[in-house]
């Protein structure tokens, strides 16, 4: 029967180190590892002993009876051009590796509670004896995990508890709802990690953009999962919805915004954000991408997602049909791809160069770029602070995790291994004595 | 959340498609090679001073003690945890899948003992042997422990030795047949520990503070127990090292106790989440270096 990974995969490997039969893939390290969506189970050298469900910290490892027939087939055609890995041969399994242990810092600050700052924070207390101080902005813990997760995924936010028992080590300091000044913590920790994240909604500069019932697709995602302080700032009006972005953001979002009462109902949902979605009148989502599907930047399984939805067709749209009347009757998700955005005209519509689309609201989710952090350099180019493996440049005793380190792109478990290296490198510093050697 | 019946019905068939018998799958006159006993990184004197001074025939042999001991130490813990199971298993439905499983992993407990005993033998020429303090703990832990505190005891002492072996088994430096003993166990132990994760989660359904509290406190010492357990002094003398300095230094091995926390990370992580981390646990593991 064998255990299935199904598309709430949050890659950060748990799995693949508690199987005993080397059948969970791409482990880190391998090819394909981040970039595939999501980790497989090999069905032919599975045994089905449940270790990678019980260790799963969003519950997407599951006994094949319980999973769908896609997730199922899924999982073994993953495995489909490759010879099966024989577990009893030993010499099949990576070779351990071992980091020596280091004298490490004392005092470590780790600036953000998403999943990038609580796995740094998670590497340090397993991998030294530092006593580290968390901080975050919001008055709570989870990030991303928390606040950028849709509701309709309550499965993937389950890893917020994980985090949480994290910051309840006793090493660890947690300072929720606290701004962090780098110039004092300078002062006060012989190493700052900073994981913000990269929350700023990249911009279309096209005209109209600023104009009413525009905004990015970020706050009405933070509005929705109930973030603090958020608030919507457009008014919904239907039929239509124009969405710029092709990404899992966009088609969170779209799969929201189409969801009839019923549905919303057993969503998760702030009762205020369950009213306003209930009573708006949106039918219709158009996707708009200035490249082609082959460029689309959404997951397999957030478009399985989209395909799932009851009531709701999805239709790719590659033609440049016409979409400046009203849309017919019915609930759809419409993917217009090739087009190029040109202005926003909220009497009008939305302007393209495959012509006008007839539409009520524009939201933009065509990415997210890191903003400086007070004090450290900063690539505008690239939207990261520039480091080397997780080391700020030219900043001793500065680190950077996540985001705001690689880029806004991989999901929660990617920040894993992420943090994971900077920890490592922030290790290394310390023991050659370059943390306590060096001014910060 | 699924019952104990349906965890012990999978795992059944689990263990249907794949059990090992370590008598056929391994040839026991085969002539050892001189591989290390285990990862040199996990010897309780990697990282200090001391293993600097050592030669690589000394390291070796230090390892092949301290696997010996590891194994001996493992013998003992699954002959007080057949007691516990088997204590259990009177109280249950013969026709149940339950029943069925926990024999099974009785029967998986013993064939290790022997398993870890033989290898044992061929390893070093002399016995290792928990000190008489834990020893006489342990008998009394076997007779009177139920509920969670049973099946969460099983759990640390499973978890805490599956992580090394995981390491030991991928690990090419390591003695052929010490590898292939190690994919053994943790093939079989990966079962024994769903089950004690899911018979911990049931028993628990319910449990007060004071019965967390206790239960809590209890397992943190059994792992305390256990963990000073692993390698005893006599490991140093028999590989020839001085014992004085040996127990010293290791007592002081960051590197060996960060080794330990990482290996122990997802057993917190799960004792955390049934809420059997409580502040007493947690201060008994602080001391033994697990947090």
């Amino acid at each position: 029967m064998t255990y299935v990974i199904a598309g709430d995969c949050c890659s950060d490997a748990s799995c693949v180190a508690v199987c005993p039969m080397n059948s969970i893939h791409p482990s880190p390290g391998e090819a394909g590892f981040g970039t595939t969506d999501g980790l497989f189970i090999d069905p032919r050298t599975c045994i089905d002993c449940g270790a990678c469900a019980d260790i799963c910290p969003v519950g997407a490892a599951k006994p094949a009876d319980q999973a769908t027939p896609v997730e199922v087939e899924l999982n073994r055609s993953h495995f489909a051009t490759q010879p099966a890995l024989n577990a009893l041969d030993l010499d099949t399994w990576d070779a351990p590796s071992f980091a020596p242990w280091t004298d490490g810092p004392r005092r470590v600050a780790v600036v953000g509670a998403g999943p990038a700052g609580i796995y740094a924070a998670r590497e340090l207390l397993l991998r030294s004896t530092a006593e580290v101080t968390v901080y975050d902005r919001l008055p709570v813990a989870g990030g991303l995990a928390r606040f950028g997760v849709a509701p309709d995924h309550p499965l993937t936010k389950q890893i917020v508890t994980t985090f949480e028992r994290v910051l309840a080590h006793p090493r660890v300091h947690w300072r929720p709802g606290t701004e962090a000044v780098t110039a004092e913590l300078e002062t006060r920790y012989d190493a700052v990690v900073h994981a913000v994240g990269s929350f700023q909604s990249r911009r279309l500069g096209i005209p109209g953009e600023d104009a009413a019932r525009s905004c990015s697709a970020a706050e009405v995602v933070a509005w929705y999962n109930g973030h603090p302080g958020a608030r919507l700032p457009v008014e919904l009006v239907g039929p239509r919805a124009v969405i710029v972005g092709s990404g899992n953001v966009a088609l969170d979002l779209a799969r929201l915004l189409v969801s009839t009462p019923d549905r919303l109902a057993t969503l998760d949902l702030p009762a205020a954000v369950r009213t306003t979605l209930a009573s708006s009148n949106i039918t219709e989502v158009v996707l708009v991408a200035r490249r082609g599907p082959e460029a689309a930047a959404y997951s397999a399984s957030a478009l399985r997602d989209l395909q799932s939805l009851d009531g709701v067709d999805i239709l790719f749209d590659t033609e440049g049909s016409e979409l400046s009347s009203p849309p017919l009757p019915g609930r759809r998700i419409v993917f217009r791809f090739g087009t190029t955005p040109e202005a926003w005209d909220p009497a009008a519509g939305f302007v393209t160069d495959a012509g006008m689309v007839s539409a009520g609201n524009l939201f933009t989710a065509i990415g997210f770029a890191g903003r400086p952090i007070d004090g450290l350099p900063f690539d505008e180019q690239r939207g990261i602070v520039p480091n080397d493996r997780g080391a700020v440049l030219n900043r001793p005793g500065h680190f950077v995790a996540g985001w705001i380190k690689r880029g806004a792109q991989g999901g929660i478990g990617a920040n894993r291994a992420c943090a994971e290296e900077t920890v490592r490198t922030l290790l290394a510093t310390a023991s050659s004595g370059a943390l306590s050697a060096a001014p910060m | 959340m699924p019952g104990t019946d349906e965890t012990a019905q999978r795992l059944l068939d689990s263990s249907a498609r794949l059990s090992r018998d370590p008598e056929t799958e391994i040839d026991w006159d085969a002539p050892l090679g001189d591989g290390y006993g285990l990862s040199p990184e996990w010897s309780t004197l990697y990282g200090t001073s001391y293993w600097e001074e050592l030669t690589e025939v000394q390291r070796r042999e230090l390892t092949r003690h301290e696997a010996a001991s590891v194994a001996s130490t493992g013998i003992w813990f699954e002959l007080i945890l057949q007691q516990l199971i088997l204590r259990d298993v009177y109280a249950l439905n013969p026709a149940g899948a339950d029943f069925k499983w926990s024999l099974t992993e009785i029967a998986d407990e013993c064939r290790h003992s022997i398993m870890f005993a033989r290898l044992t033998g061929k390893l070093v020429d002399v016995e290792y042997r928990p000190r008489p303090i834990a020893r006489e703990l342990g008998r009394l832990f076997k007779t009177v422990a139920t509920g969670e505190s049973a099946y969460a005891a099983i759990l640390v002492a499973e978890e805490v030795l599956d992580v090394m072996q995981r390491d030991w088994m991928r690990d090419r430096r390591v003695e052929p047949l010490i590898r292939t003993v190690n994919h053994i166990h943790v093939v079989e132990e990966s079962r024994h520990m769903v089950f004690a994760r899911e018979e911990t989660r049931q028993r628990l359904i319910g449990a007060g503070r004071a019965r967390r509290w206790t239960s809590g406190l209890l397992i943190a010492v059994v792992a305390d127990v256990i963990m000073s357990s692993m390698v005893t002094r006599a490991v140093y003398a028999n590989a020839g090292l001085d014992a004085d300095r040996a127990v010293r230094e290791a007592r002081r091995n960051e590197h060996h106790r960060a080794l330990l926390r990482s290996s122990c990370a997802n057993l917190m992580d799960f004792l955390g989440e049934v809420g059997l981390l409580t502040p007493a646990a947690t201060r008994v593991y602080r001391r033994t270096g697990l947090r």
